[in-house]
């Protein structure tokens, strides 16, 4: 016999095996207790529970050996037929499992089998098998996170348990395929990634051989093929089914069922859908909570279910499936569905939203609410709704990996709630951009859309231009003005003018924050020209750190080395957001359009050449311009600056504020619409757009003034346009 | 009494006029005129990234963070890549010399006019028959970048008024 101690490695490996023998155990016994009679499930658990009590033996866990040997004892005699299974010999197997699953976690953590003696359970397991005892089982007392649930299955729950019919099929995580699996270490799977990674070039670099050597050109196109299953089947070793998820369900739901009270069947589908298993932990606790959350509040007790024209029975439905390279998993109820008023209520009540603008919103956006931070915790709500209870903690858990929530609720009907994760963190797919001389990636998860730049400005071609100026330039989508970044300039690779009118805009988003980035212009006529025809193209990429030297620099996630050999760093957007200062932090709402109603309120604020900060009401500009002082022509006394084929009036801001006009080789027109006609006023700096903090002041202004308004945080004079201007 | 004297094994290099060395067991790889991906907004001593068989190493101009202009054209210079704990660095030095055990007796504390100006990261100076031979702490090197930052973050031409 082997000391508890001497082979931690043996140990460990026990541990692990017999958790995952636990987990089929459970599966096992639900299927039985749906159909008792099936003996080869039966010889099954049978099996497993003598594995573990072989191998307990064998290490010197006496307490567990006993245990098992116990429930071995029960199972021999159900098997010989010498009993017939019912309630109270499942209940007894569950607790058998549940102890074992205790002494296991103990075993883990502190090397040995702890104090709690499990004898009274053992003999409680003999007494059935003998076919007495009639008093409950023992408890079994748990350790760490054991779901509180489990202790219910102990068989002290008079009711007979219908609960849980097993999944319609078996899980596909089957016996034979753990038998015909091998157990890897994770770095080794990745320096066979790294190790494939460099094959791949290698690969590239003898394709590139200039040969008509018949024999050489066989060889290296065999080496190609291999090459490129190789790559596929080694980035296959990272993931992993979710299967290994799924699996801790059907007993989940099965004593949760049963201690709400409640009947549900469950059932799974695209367990086989695989992950990342980095993934696989990261989604566990956020599954489980949505489940937990699907049978406590959505799923009715079976007499309300009666008297709605339900059947008694509850439906779960857990779904994986791959969808768009995400893998979108569903928990799906046909429970009572989520109280909209209720939300709504509790959020006009938390000031989340005026009362108003609440009755407004459509229902699938008050659902959203659920996912404010605390929203749900008050017990109101809870009681009501009966839903959301920590939602926003399953939301922030998936976000922190590059996932999505959302919730779809059908007042009696039921609930959904999807969750989109990607396939993995390590590998994913990207956009790989041009930018003057480099190459970049940009995650594509936070790619929203791709539009090209027209040079020319009336363009109709569905392509953009950018507007505003210098120091805020905006594209307008579809009624909304979005902020751009210009690539090549903000990394400083060359000034912006060399793509300003024929790039292409990637839209992309990060957390609420909507933006373009301005890339090199798409070349027509020469495509697959070894990157220099596109200026950008997908491509999945396998993420490698950058280590804390150049992560600092605040811009980069990472890099990737690209088929040709290339490296490419891949943009961390919210980084870039951040050090471009763009206007973010702001609803979208408020980047509008001049021509939305919601303006009235809204300046855009400016400095003149002199430097004076000065407003303008957003109102009344229709456009913003920047022009070379060249373009300005004297007319008369006047100034004007030519458009298309008519003539725009241009007004100093200094001069209408009665200062002197500097003179200055660039200046930035703001274009305001009147009933006359258009006038641009020049200014020197655009600052931002800003909403009013105070309501006009208008006594004792000076010269073309029109008042005085608090805008971010500061006073600023605001330009009169109401009269028309003096010119 | 130990019979034999505590040597550190040396890895040295040369940055422009000056020699330099580093502890040989943290040498990963020596690679000639390897190609770098540049980093745009990078602290001035980064020269790029080097792609080492998966790995992404960043690259340290070391003659631009000694403040020794180099002497050789960019292409011909060396890469000393070497690992401190978990992590890669590549230093771009001008030539590698050799490895050789340095008596650690005869290792004399830095003088502060060395002609270059990180002393922060020189431990140590060793007179070798010919020449001064710096004993550098590639970990402190390091460090000193990442406290550091020689380009402070600024969108280029871009001023925030008000």
């Amino acid at each position: 016999m082997v000391g508890a101690n001497d082979n931690e490695e043996f140990v460990q490996e026990f541990l692990v095996e017999s958790t995952e023998n636990l987990d089929q155990l459970d599966r096992d016994l639900i299927a039985l207790e749906q159909a008792p009679g099936d003996e080869e499930r039966l010889a099954s658990i049978f099996r497993t529970v003598h594995t573990i009590k072989g191998n307990s033996g064998f290490f010197g866990f006496a307490k567990l050996g006993a245990l098992t040997h116990s429930g071995e004892h029960l199972l021999g005699r159900l098997r010989d037929g010498k009993l017939t299974f019912d309630d109270r010999i499942t209940g007894s197997l569950y607790s058998m499992v549940d102890a074992v699953r205790a002494i296991l976690r103990t075993i883990e953590t502190t090397g040995n089998e702890g104090d709690h003696d499990f004898r009274d359970l053992a003999q409680w397991l003999t007494a059935v098998a003998a076919g007495e005892g009639v008093e409950p089982a023992p408890p079994v007392p748990m350790r760490g996170e054991t779901p509180p649930a489990a202790a219910v299955a102990a068989p002290s729950v008079p009711q007979p348990s219908p609960a849980t019919p097993a999944p319609e099929k078996p899980p596909a995580a089957d016996r034979s395929v753990s038998e015909s699996s091998i157990r890897v270490d994770v770095g080794l799977v990745g320096s066979i990634l790294d190790l494939v990674g460099e094959l791949v070039l290698a690969r590239n670099e003898l394709r590139s051989i200039d040969t008509t050597d018949p024999a050489v050109l066989a060889a290296a196109h065999r080496i190609n093929t291999v090459t490129n299953a190789l790559q596929e089947t080694a980035v296959k070793t990272r993931l992993q089914p979710i299967e290994h998820v799924f699996s801790k369900f059907p007993r989940t739901v099965r004593d949760l069922a049963v201690s709400c009270g409640k009947e549900v069947q469950l059932s799974i589908d695209g367990g086989d859908t695989e992950l990342d298993r980095t993934l696989i932990e990261s989604i566990r606790d956020p599954l489980t909570h949505l489940v937990r959350n699907a049978i406590d509040h959505g799923i009715e007790l079976p007499e309300v279910r009666a008297s709605r024209g339900k059947p008694q029975v509850g439906r779960l439905a857990l779904r994986a499936f791959n969808e768009s390279g995400q893998v979108t998993i569903e928990v799906e109820d046909d429970g009572g569905g989520i109280a909209v008023s209720a939300v709504r209520a509790k959020a006009v009540a938390r000031g989340l939203v005026a009362a108003d603008e609440a009755a407004a919103l459509p229902d699938e956006r008050v659902l959203q609410f659920i996912f404010e931070p605390g929203f749900s915790t008050a017990a109101a709500v809870t009681s009501v709704s009966g839903r959301g209870v920590g939602m926003d903690v399953v939301k922030t858990n998936i976000e922190a990996i590059g996932g999505t929530v959302d919730i779809h609720s059908r007042p009696g009907l039921g609930t959904t709630v999807r969750v989109r994760v990607p396939l993995t963190l390590a590998i994913m797919p990207a956009l790989i951009v041009r930018s003057a001389s480099e190459r970049l990636a940009i995650p594509q998860a936070a790619v929203r859309e791709l539009v090209p730049l027209h040079a020319d400005r009336e363009s109709d071609r569905g392509g953009l231009r950018i507007e505003g100026l210098d120091d805020a330039p905006v594209i307008r989508l579809r009624g909304r003005l979005l902020p751009v970044v210009f690539l090549d300039e903000f990394l400083g690779l060359r000034p912006r003018t060399a793509c300003r009118d024929e790039g292409t805009v990637v839209l992309v988003r990060v957390d609420d924050h909507e933006f373009g980035i301005v890339i090199d212009g798409i070349r027509h006529g020469q495509p697959g020209a070894a990157g220099v025809g596109e200026s950008a193209s997908l491509s999945t990429v396998v993420v490698k750190p950058i280590g804390t030297l150049l992560s600092q620099i605040g811009l980069y996630a990472g890099a990737t080395v690209l088929g040709d050999g290339g490296v490419v760093l891949i943009l961390d957007l919210r980084g870039i957001l951040r050090a471009a200062d763009l206007p973010a932090g702001r609803e979208a709402d408020e980047t509008s359009p001049p021509a939305a109603t919601s303006d009235a309120d809204r300046y855009l604020v400016c400095r003149t050449r002199q430097g004076r900060r000065i407003a303008l009401p957003l109102e009344r500009i229709t456009r913003l311009e920047h022009v070379a002082a060249a373009d300005v022509q004297p007319l008369g006394d006047r100034q004007v600056v030519r458009h298309g084929a008519g003539f725009t009036a241009v007004v100093d801001a200094d001069r209408l504020l009665g200062d002197e006009a500097m003179v200055g080789n660039a200046m930035k027109l703001v274009v305001l619409g009147g009933d006359e006609g258009a006038v641009a006023v020049a200014v020197g700096q655009i600052l931002d757009v800003l909403p009013a903090e105070s309501p006009l002041q208008s006594s004792a202004v000076s010269t073309g003034v029109s008042g005085l308004l608090a805008l971010g945080g500061m006073a600023t004079e605001v330009l009169d346009v109401s009269r028309g201007l003096p010119w | 009494m130990v019979s034999h004297v505590p040597c550190l094994d040396a890895c040295s290099f040369r940055v422009a006029t000056h020699c330099f060395a580093v502890d040989s067991g943290c040498v990963a790889e020596v690679l000639h005129s390897a190609k770098l991906t540049p980093v745009p907004l990078a602290p001035e001593a980064i020269a790029g990234l080097l792609h080492l068989r998966g790995t992404i190493v960043p690259v340290i101009d070391l003659g631009h963070r000694l403040g020794l202009p180099s002497t050789d054209a960019g292409s011909g210079r060396t890469n000393l890549v070497l690992r401190l704990g978990d992590d890669c660095y590549s230093l771009l030095v001008d030539e590698v010399l050799d490895v050789q055990s340095i008596p650690l007796e005869r290792i004399e504390r830095p003088t502060a006019a060395a002609g270059h100006t990180a002393t922060d990261a020189v431990t140590g100076v060793f007179a070798a028959d010919t020449r001064l031979i710096h004993i550098l702490d590639p970990e402190r090197l390091v460090q000193s970048l990442i406290k550091q930052r020689t380009t402070p973050f600024v969108r280029h031409g871009v001023s925030h008024g008000g």
